[in-house]
Order: C-alpha cells, then structure tokens, then sequence
C-alpha cells in the first residue's frame, strides 16, 4: 500500500518481465467459531508474493500469519476473499506446496531416514528405491543428522525433529515452501547454520517462500520482504523490501548498519504490537 | 593424567552391575523357594486327607510325565489350532471392519449400532448354538473363538481410526498422495498400536473362548480332557489339565509381549 513500496516492485527486475504472482491473497479473511462467538482471525488482507520471493510474515502470537500459510496450502478456506495460486483459486489441498508446519507432524512409527523418504515413496513421484535412498543421505548431511538416520522421532530432541521436518519437506523439491516457525525450538547456532542452508538451497531450487516467524532478526536476515502482522484481529500493517545485497551472510549479516536500521524501523512497527498479541 | 583418573573413578561404576545382577539371582531363589514350599505343603495336605479332593503334585506329575507319552499332544494341539485360527480370521475381519467403521461415518452410523447389539449377547453363550450347528469337531470352537476376537479387535480398532490425526493426513495430502497412500501410509500404521493392543488382549480370550467350547462338547482338546477328566472324578486328570492350560496361557501372554515389543519397538525406543 505505501507508495514507496509500490515504486520498489516495479524497479525490482524480477517484476519487471510482468511474471504472474505465485500466490496472491485478495481480501482474504478468516472467521471462526468459537464456543459459540465468532473471532475473527485475519482481517481481509491483500499481498502478492512473486515467483522465486522470500516472504517472511512477523507478528504476535494469534495475529493470523499460520491462517494465511493454512490457506495457501489449502487446508483453510477463507471466509472471505480468495487466495490463488499461479493464478487459480485454491479451493482444494494445494500440492504445489511444502508445508513445515509448526506442530511437530513426523510420523512416530518412522525412522528419521523413514520420515524424511516418505514424499519419494509416492506413486506421483516414482523415485527408485537407490535414488531415493541416496537422496535422503544426501539430506540427512544437508541437516546435520548423520547417525541418528535409524532413531525414531520418540527418541530425538526437539530442535531433531525439527530438522528432520524441514528435510522430509526439502527432499521432494516442492516450488513453494510455507515454512511455520520452523526453527523456534533450535539454539542460537543451530538455527543460524540451518537458516545459512535454508537461503542457499532456496536460492538454488528457485523455491518461492513464505516464512513465519517471531524473530524479527531471522526474517530480515533472509527475506525479500518482511509483512508485519498487527496482533487480533490480523491485519497487515507494514510490508518492508529488504534491499540487502544477496548472498547474505547469515552471521553476519546482523551486525551490518543497514540491517540494524531495518531493524529499528520494523521494530517500531513490532512493537505496539507485540503487547497486544494474545494466544487463544 | 585427569583421563587416567576418569578411568579408575568409572571402574566402581561399572562394577554396580554386580550387586543388581546378584540381587535378582537372590529374588529368583526366593521365588524358587516359595514354589516348593506351596508344592510341599499341597503334597502333605494330599497325604494328610485321604488325597481325595486335592490329589497330590508327585500323583500330577506322574499323570504329565504319562501324557507327555503321547496322548496329550493331540489335545494340546487342538486346542491351539482353534485358537490360532480364531484368532487369525477373527482379527482380520475385526480390524477391517474397525477401520472401515472407523473412517466412513456413514458405515458407522448404520452398522456400528447393530455389531454393538449382537456384542451384548455374552459370547460363551452363542457356544451351544455353535455345537448344533456345526458339530462336535473343531469348527464351532474356531467360530467361537473368531467372534470373540472380532468384537475385541473391532471395538479396538474403531477407536484408533477415529483417533487418527489428521495433521499427518494433511501432511502426506500435501506431498500428493492418493487416498489409498493416505490409508497405507498413515491411517492403516496409526491404528497399529490399537490394532495391537487388541491382539494382546484377544490372545487370552482366544484361550478362554477354545477351552470354554470345547468343554461344553467336544472329542478333544484341554478342555475336553478338563471336563472329561471332572466327569470322571478324576482329581489328578483335573489338576493335570489345568496344569497344562496354566503353561499354554503364560506361553500366549509370553507371545503376546514379545509380538507388542517387536511391531511397536518405535514406541519402546525411547524407553
């Protein structure tokens, strides 16, 4: 909506050859019912997210930002407005997708190898059993967790699982990544690694991405755009280009005085928020 | 040096096995000590009383060492097929219907009222409608045995496809799997625990069911050779029988937690 925003899209090369938007909210909304009364989770919102862009959604806890990802993905429906992808409504399951959701959704009967292979064993993909298997080695590398291929999800730790998660949904290679707080359970060094791999592999599978997150830092430090969320009912507040230059250093691109700047900026936003958010 | 040191302090440690170890031999022992003493004292109250009522463990066991000549095995082996293949049919049947129940509200709405209806007819009952109707051999035992197992591991089994999450659904939705890859890949191992739970205790109703059918008409069987053997006022025979039911019931209970460790071992993993 600012001006300056919408001047920053048309400079942006990557609009400039007029591509279609990957995924893009009309005035969606959502309303539920609770115990009888009705909430209203997300205000009607409007944001188109470019093929190849890395969208990051802050806010406070309850504010809608999971909403939007669950309608992307189609396991919502919004109450009003639409949600399209690549131009079509999604009315359906939306398998253009990989969702990491936030609630911990590996399957407890698998190994981690097991979990993470599960998308290749489809019929719709019809991988060899030696490739496949290949490729979750390769995987396991990528997220650190060689020798505990064999452990079940009872018996790894939280940040584990998380990262057994984010392989199980990067195998598969899906075009648009919807990624819940994916790191939120992982220590400071952990996360920073994983976040220096997220980038790159994005970058290199031309992934389009929505990442919601509560750690303003983790957002600036990858994405295209930040969209600060105001607390219930959700509203887009500010949407904000991050013009860092790429590759971006992941360690250090937070210490930088252009990032401490965005960072102050979006923080003022942030902040009037944050008191206000509320978990249901 | 220091690791030198970490050495010897983890020696004392590992020798903390000794004493646990010994400890178990001492409760072994003990166990040991408190069979013979119960089989003592029976013995002494045999020989005490004319041995009438209670026979005596050393007239038991001469009784087994007699059977295990030969007679027995055919008994013991009938009373095992019909428990076998009771349970085999029985939990088939009874885990297909629990998750067919359990995953279309319609099929439940209609059929789930009325299975719950013929449940409440005490199953031991349907055994003399059974003998009517298929005889005095093995099969009206195995169908008894079958509709045991099948309420239990239909009751089982609707329960946990109702429980499933649909979030892992969703997840492998979203990978694009079919509805059949949906069923196979989550549904079907989600209801595993259920499904077993229901087996572990479908195993000594199986037992139950067998012997309880086979005691009411049979040619053979423990069951038979149970009431055959009170027919008669044969103490020893009695004893001897429930003897071996006794053993083919820790068997199946043994069977029953070896089968739940192995097909749940991601759940033990952990532990």
């Amino acid at each position: 909506m600012p001006p300056s925003d919408v001047a920053m899209k048309a400079a942006d090369p990557r609009a400039a050859s007029r591509e279609l938007e990957k995924i893009r909210l009309a005035g969606a909304g959502k309303r539920f019912m609770v115990r009888g009364g009705e909430l209203e989770a997300l205000r009607p919102a409007d944001l188109d997210v470019r093929p190849r862009e890395f969208v990051a959604l802050v806010g406070p806890s309850g504010c809608g930002k999971s909403t939007i990802l669950n309608m992307v993905a189609g396991l919502l429906q919004p109450s009003e407005g639409a949600v399209f992808y690549d131009g079509q409504p999604v009315t359906a399951i939306n398998r253009a997708v990989g969702y990491m959701t936030q609630k911990d959704t590996l399957l407890p009967w698998r190994s981690a190898a097991d979990n993470i292979r599960i998308s290749l064993e489809l019929k719709c993909r019809s991988v060899s059993r030696g490739d496949a298997e290949a490729r979750v080695m390769q995987m396991i590398d990528l997220v650190g967790l060689k020798g505990f291929e064999r452990h079940y999800p009872s018996e790894l730790s939280g940040g584990m699982r998380k990262r057994v998660a984010l392989a199980r949904t990067l195998i598969y290679e899906p075009e648009t990544l919807l990624m819940d707080e994916p790191f939120g359970a992982l220590d400071a060094q952990l996360k920073l690694l994983l976040l220096d791999q997220l980038q790159e592999l994005t970058t290199l599978r031309r992934m389009t991405v929505m990442f919601v997150t509560h750690d303003l830092g983790e957002a600036i430090t990858l994405a295209d755009r930040v969209v600060v969320f105001s607390a219930r009912p959700g509203r887009i507040r500010k949407i904000r280009d991050i013009d860092l230059p790429r590759p971006r250093d992941v360690f250090k691109v937070r210490f930088t005085e252009a990032f401490a700047k965005l960072h102050e900026e979006l923080w003022d936003e942030l902040k009037d928020e944050v008191g206000k958010g509320t978990d249901v | 040096m220091s690791a030198s040191l970490e050495r010897s302090n983890a020696k004392p440690a590992t020798l903390d096995g000794g004493p646990s170890a010994a400890a178990g031999t001492q409760v072994m022992l003990w166990q040991i000590g408190v069979g013979i003493a119960l089989l003592a004292g029976w013995e002494a109250v045999g020989h005490g009383s004319s041995g009438e009522w209670t026979s005596r463990p050393s007239l038991i066991a001469v009784q087994l060492l007699a059977w295990f000549e030969g007679p027995i095995y055919q008994h013991i082996a009938t009373t095992a097929i019909e428990m076998i293949v009771g349970l085999m049919i029985g939990t088939a049947c009874g885990t297909v219907a629990g998750l067919l129940l359990g995953r279309s509200k319609l099929l439940s709405v209609v059929l789930r009222p009325i299975i719950v209806a013929f449940y409440s007819v005490p199953l031991v009952a349907l055994a003399p409608l059974f003998i009517m109707f298929f005889g005095l051999d093995m099969l009206p035992k195995i169908i008894l045995v079958t509709i045991v197992v099948f309420f239990l591991l239909f009751f089982n089994t609707f329960a946990g496809a109702g429980e499933v999450d649909d979030d892992l659904i969703s997840v492998v939705e979203l990978m694009g799997s079919t509805p059949r890859e949906n069923f196979q890949k989550v549904v079907a191992p989600a209801c595993m625990v259920w499904i077993i739970g229901g087996v572990k205790i479908a195993l000594p109703f199986a037992l139950v069911g067998a012997t309880t059918g086979e005691m009411l008409a049979a040619r053979r069987g423990l069951g038979f050779l149970l009431s055959d053997a009170a027919a008669q006022f044969n103490m020893t025979g009695l004893y001897a029988a429930l003897f071996i039911l006794m053993l083919l019931g820790l068997a199946v209970s043994e069977a029953s937690v070896r089968m739940e460790r192995y097909c749940l071992r991601w759940r033990h993993a952990a532990e």
